[in-house]
């Protein structure tokens, strides 16, 4: 009972001072306000003709909520009028990033600690120094409890004095301070797709930048249903988050990404194809990316069957193609060594793509071929096809009794064997031609992702199967005779090119000294060979012996090749000579005549990552800017460094990217574009 | 006694309309049926008023947005406009006990009273059932059936979502405007529209 009379006493008491009290009665529930607000202006001396920013900074009593501008499912946002001197401006008022509060079912977009918005107001030109710039601002505004709501109201005023725009170093402090709390600009364009009753959208992020308990906050009304959970994936450089759909929206979707506590970014999406995550969810959609899956997996067998005429696949496949016919071997036969060759094929691709994807998942920066950046295996594989390219020229032979048995060499086995050798040593040549498969491997659900490298070995595997399944096929090969001698021997030509290649990446990643470790344990290998050779020739026991011995020598190099990319990555990180970006290192430079191409970027950036792979740490721009004395300073934005905000802001951006470039005569920067290439990079030293 | 009308509050509840399928009413569909127990005491159903233009108001007299409609005496306006026209006007609470707004229908007729307020009647709905089918999120937060039994309208009463009582003369009452509409026989124009206020104080 005491509830109840407690709660009927406390209507009755609201009702009454309804009735008692006039207009004025918007503080309805209060002895005092519930938020203390206060306005600060950046600068109390604005200059003409500049913008100087006002903080509404609010402290909400404890249990007390402010709400962001969409304030979800209940809930007013602030709005502020302005009484402001001829000529000034003001713009709209700019939130931090909101938090989430569900109260019995219903989400409320809100700020439970302090929290302060910012208005810009625009000076205009031509007033006097000393002029006074009364300004007032009547904020209408709602703060909650979980029970209760009060809307208030809050009349603030300030005298601006025309002045030199100094901002006092406490107040610099303190606004930087709030300043970190706004969402940044993403600077990448996003992606929405409504299907069914799902909302999806895909946020261009690195898969290196961190992202915790992120969520989204629409500010467009009708897209996204606010109380309605939201699962998030990250593919790749993707940040992919599904929820349950409002409804019908047209054009551009914007809001808010969460990624950390009161960090976010500002997100303009436009509608558009957003693949399904790896879990259920949008089963609307679930055609289409299959529909993509199934796409990209023919694109993967066409691409497998185009690499059979590579040069690094060509001569085992053939070579293997010709035994078949040779050993003249019954249907049964010839399919079982078919379906073994092809197993070994695909099976390696599948294990390769699983690898790959785990590296991706992991956050590793891995892509196709990524096991050909390590130079132990550059150097094995070098091994490998040296050894091959002899057996083919004849130096010795694989056959040979007393090593291994024919069944190994020639069955099942050993076909099986030389497919996964074929899917292995394949990878170099994936790249121009399965860029497009393997690119979509990676942004579709795993299980799709792995189809597609089965696909890429069915294709790989494909001659072989159809002349182990269609005798007609096998009856078309040549018969068998000394030219087949012959014929191997001209395969070895393109096999020992391919060790050739192998030699020369090995080269780039480990350097003239791995490159001679590596060609010297293949001359080892080949010397320990050609032994076993002349062993075999004359009959000798323990022919394989001096190989052995050999192999296992040169396979010791692996273990000294080892330290050698540590020295080369270094290398192309300094590669430039960057320094980190301050305004006082900017200005020695160009005391010092340098010209200096200063590059603002950050972790939670792609369009950054991309332009500093594809253009600035080449080896063409750090070559052309060595040449031009160029000095290089990187601004790093990724936890949003103020004083780097305000230096990009001074040149008109918002966010990051930035590109600047001071030649050593102007005094004004350039501002490049914010996509870069090599050629517009190693052209401004010249121009 | 707080026992037993809450037993009687959690008993009419429970027979309060089949469970809700959708948690949201969809304009042009038909508003999916409800019982309530009224501030007497007596059940009141939706399909009692079959044949007429309902009009639903969710309420919290707690709610500084709600005081602004019924200290200005708009929300009054409002209902006795529609009532004139022949229309039916529920006022419900879904308020659970204990929250802000909460009331026993002894406080709801005082309420009204007070108010000098117009309902056709007053609900109580405690437990949220129909507040939950409906999908009210704030009060005031105004629906429209008309008389076939379809929602036309849901949204907010008016376009100025502030507490402040000056906005009412300058803001387009939504509710009226679609009652005329509905009275002249065209299409409501402006059938859904963002609500405002307090949230509604469900049971968490």
């Amino acid at each position: 009972m005491t509830t109840a009379r407690f709660i009927w006493m406390t209507v009755l008491a609201a009702l009454a001072s309804l009735v008692a009290v006039g207009p004025a009665a918007a503080q309805i529930g209060g002895q005092g306000r519930h938020i203390a607000m206060q306005m600060v202006p950046e600068t109390s001396h604005p200059a003409p003709a500049s913008t100087v920013t006002l903080a509404f900074v609010a402290r909400p009593e404890a249990g007390w909520h402010g709400y962001w501008k969409n304030p979800g499912e209940a809930g007013v946002p602030t709005t502020a009028h302005w009484t402001l001197p001829d000529g000034v401006t003001a713009d709209s008022l700019q939130y931090p990033v909101p938090q989430t509060l569900m109260i019995g079912g219903i989400m409320n977009y809100v700020y439970e600690g302090p929290f302060t918005q910012f208005a810009e107001l625009h000076i205009p030109e031509g007033l006097a120094r000393g002029t006074e710039l009364p300004v007032t601002a009547k904020l209408d505004y709602l703060v909650c409890t979980h029970e209760i709501c009060v809307p208030e109201s809050r009349t603030l005023s300030t005298v601006l004095t025309v002045g030199d725009g100094a901002v006092p170093a406490d107040r610099r402090a303190r606004f930087d301070r709030w300043r970190k709390a706004l969402p940044k600009p993403l600077g990448a364009q996003a992606t929405y797709q409504i299907a069914g009753d799902t909302f999806r959208l895909s946020v261009p992020f690195p898969q290196g930048a961190t992202a915790t308990d992120a969520y989204f906050f629409p500010e467009t009304e009708g897209a996204a249903v606010y109380s309605a959970p939201q699962t998030v994936t990250r593919e790749g450089d993707r940040l992919i988050i599904a929820t349950k759909a409002e409804g019908d929206v047209d054009g551009a979707v914007t809001g808010v990404l969460k990624v950390g506590p009161e960090q976010g970014f500002v997100v303009t999406a436009e509608p558009g194809t957003v693949a399904a995550d790896a879990g259920d969810g949008g089963s609307g959609e679930r055609g289409s990316v299959w529909t993509r899956a199934l796409i990209a997996f023919f694109g993967a067998v066409l691409g497998g069957l185009i690499l059979n005429i590579m040069p690094c696949v060509f001569p085992i496949l053939s070579l293997k193609a010709l035994n078949l016919a040779r050993a003249g071997e019954t249907q049964a036969g010839a399919r079982a060594e078919a379906l073994a060759y092809t197993a070994g094929v695909v099976l390696v691709c599948v294990v390769l793509g699983a690898v790959l994807l785990a590296l991706r998942a992991a956050g590793v920066s891995a892509g196709w071929a990524f096991q050909l950046q390590d130079p132990r295996v550059i150097l094995f594989l070098l091994l490998l096809v040296t050894g091959i390219a002899f057996n083919l020229a004849g130096l010795f032979e694989l056959s040979a009794p007393g090593f291994a048995n024919r069944a190994t060499a020639r069955g099942s086995g050993g076909a099986f064997a030389t497919g996964a050798l074929a899917a292995f040593v394949a990878t170099p040549c994936t790249g121009p031609f399965m860029g497009v498969a393997l690119g979509a491997a990676l942004v579709l659900p795993a299980v799709a992702a792995l189809a597609i490298f089965a696909g890429l070995g069915l294709g790989l595997a494909l001659p072989f199967l159809l002349i182990g399944f269609v005798p007609r096929l096998r009856a078309m090969l040549p018969k068998p005779g000394a030219w087949m001698e012959t014929f191997r021997h001209i395969l070895s030509v393109p096999m020992f090119l391919t060790a050739l290649a192998l030699a020369w990446v090995l080269g780039r990643q480990a350097g003239v000294g791995g490159m001679t470790l590596g060609l010297g344990a293949a001359l080892l290998l080949a010397l320990g060979l050609w032994w076993t050779g002349r062993r075999q020739m004359r009959g000798r026991v323990a022919q394989w012996a001096p190989a052995l011995i050999a192999a296992l020598v040169a396979l010791g190099g692996l273990a000294l090749v080892r330290e050698a990319p540590a020295q080369a990555k270094t290398e192309s990180a300094d590669r430039l000579g960057a320094e980190p970006f301050s305004e006082q290192r900017l200005a020695d430079l160009r005391a010092e005549g340098r010209p200096v191409f200063a590059y603002f970027t950050a972790d939670w950036c792609l369009t950054c990552k991309v332009n500093e792979k594809a253009a600035i740490e080449t080896q063409a721009v750090a070559d052309a800017f060595a040449k031009a004395n160029v000095a290089v300073l990187v601004g790093d934005w990724t936890d949003g460094d103020p004083e780097l905000g305000r230096f990009i802001e001074r040149h008109n951006r918002a966010g990051v990217p930035l590109y600047l470039w001071y030649d050593s005569e102007s005094d004004a920067p350039r501002v490049l574009p914010q996509i870069l290439t090599r050629q517009r990079l190693t052209a401004l030293p010249g121009g | 006694m707080n026992r037993s009308l809450l037993t009687i509050f959690a008993a009419a509840a429970s027979i309060a309309v089949t469970a809700p399928a959708a948690a949201q009413q969809i304009v042009g569909q038909p508003a999916q049926n409800f019982r309530l127990t009224d501030m007497h005491g007596k059940n009141v159903q939706l399909a009692d008023y079959r044949g007429k233009v309902v009009v639903l108001e969710w309420n919290n007299p707690g709610c500084p947005f709600v005081q602004k409609h019924y200290k200005s005496g708009n929300m009054q306006k409002t209902q006795a406009a529609a009532r004139a026209d022949g229309a039916v006007w529920l006022t419900i609470n879904s308020g659970a006990p204990g929250k802000q707004g909460y009331m026993t229908g002894k406080q709801a007729q005082d309420f009204v009273d007070t108010m000098d307020a117009h309902p056709t009647d007053y609900l109580l709905d405690p437990k949220g059932v129909v507040g939950k089918a409906y999908a009210a999120k704030t009060t005031p937060h105004m629906y429209i059936i008309d008389a076939d039994g379809t929602l036309v309208y849901q949204g907010g009463i008016d376009d100025k979502p502030t507490a402040d009582v000056a906005d009412i003369t300058t803001a387009r009452n939504h509710v009226l405007a679609a009652l005329d509409e509905l009275e002249a026989g065209i299409p409501v124009s402006v059938t859904e529209t963002r609500p405002y206020g307090c949230s509604v104080k469900y049971a968490s």
